[in-house]
């Protein structure tokens, strides 16, 4: 599993995670994604090239979100797979963070 | 260790170690391309890891070597996946169902992979006996297999 980054307009930093977003693959991404939450605002996660999502994988995106909420910012979902998003809605993610399908509605939400 | 006990089944033995979740996705991985539809292989991929990574967390007692056998096998349209270890005793299909949160700040980190279980297979029994876990988890296979 890997992590990329990209600061995009509007102060939006943008996480594209790619590959089995499992205990292995969380394990790996865990440090850089708690750095990103840490040190930005506003947080576009794209999970469209994650194919596999499992609960570890989850409570990294859930502590991302806490802690960007915790200091003001925000931290949003785009593009899961179809069983990526049946796994966040079965866990009730999709309550707490919210979920887009593209990155447009998303980096709206972002700048409103 | 991989053993095809005969043409539908499949056993993998594991260890107390993380880094066997890896080899256990990797098998699962191995037996869906025989033949499982995708969704099906995600709900056994799933179901899989939380079992496993669970009995590697928090099955061991003391220093015990714990030792987790995982068998895969169609029967009749059902996957059935069977998984048994040494370890302690603990029955997942008696855990009761993580607490809605009511917001991001009050939500509980951790509680979600026996929840998860429940939800993507379709049906789960838990025995213990002669000292084992033994928990089987069934699949059902749509009647039409879905073609790449």
């Amino acid at each position: 599993m890997d992590l990329s980054a990209d600061d995009l307009a509007g102060g939006i930093t943008k996480v594209v995670l790619r590959g089995r977003f499992d205990t292995t693959g969380a394990v790996v991404v865990e440090l850089p994604f708690n750095k990103i939450a840490t040190e930005k605002q506003k947080i576009i996660v794209d999970l469209s090239a994650v194919n596999f999502l499992a609960s570890y994988g989850i409570r990294v995106l859930l502590v991302g979100a806490k802690v960007a909420k915790s200091k003001g910012g925000s931290l949003v979902i785009v593009c899961p797979d179809n069983n990526v998003a049946k796994v966040l809605k079965t866990a009730g993610m999709d309550a707490l963070i919210p979920v887009y399908q593209t990155e447009a509605a998303a980096m709206a939400a972002l700048i409103a | 260790m991989i053993a095809m006990s005969n043409a539908g089944a499949s056993r993998l033995v594991l260890g107390k170690d993380v880094a066997e979740l890896e080899r256990l996705a990797g098998w699962i991985e191995g037996f869906a391309r025989l033949g499982m539809s995708p969704d099906v292989s995600f709900a056994v991929q799933l179901c899989l890891e939380e079992a496993v990574a669970n009995i590697i967390m928090y099955g061991a007692a003391k220093n015990d070597a714990l030792v987790i056998a995982v068998e895969l096998e169609r029967n009749c349209g059902t996957l059935v996946a069977r998984i048994e270890d040494n370890g302690r005793q603990f029955d997942p299909t008696r855990a009761p169902p993580p607490a809605p949160a009511a917001s991001l700040e009050e939500a509980k980190i951790g509680d979600l992979g026996i929840h998860l279980m429940r939800s993507f297979a379709n049906g789960m029994d838990y025995e213990r006996r002669e000292g084992r876990n033994r928990l089987t988890l069934r699949f059902v296979e749509p009647a039409t297999p879905s073609s790449e």
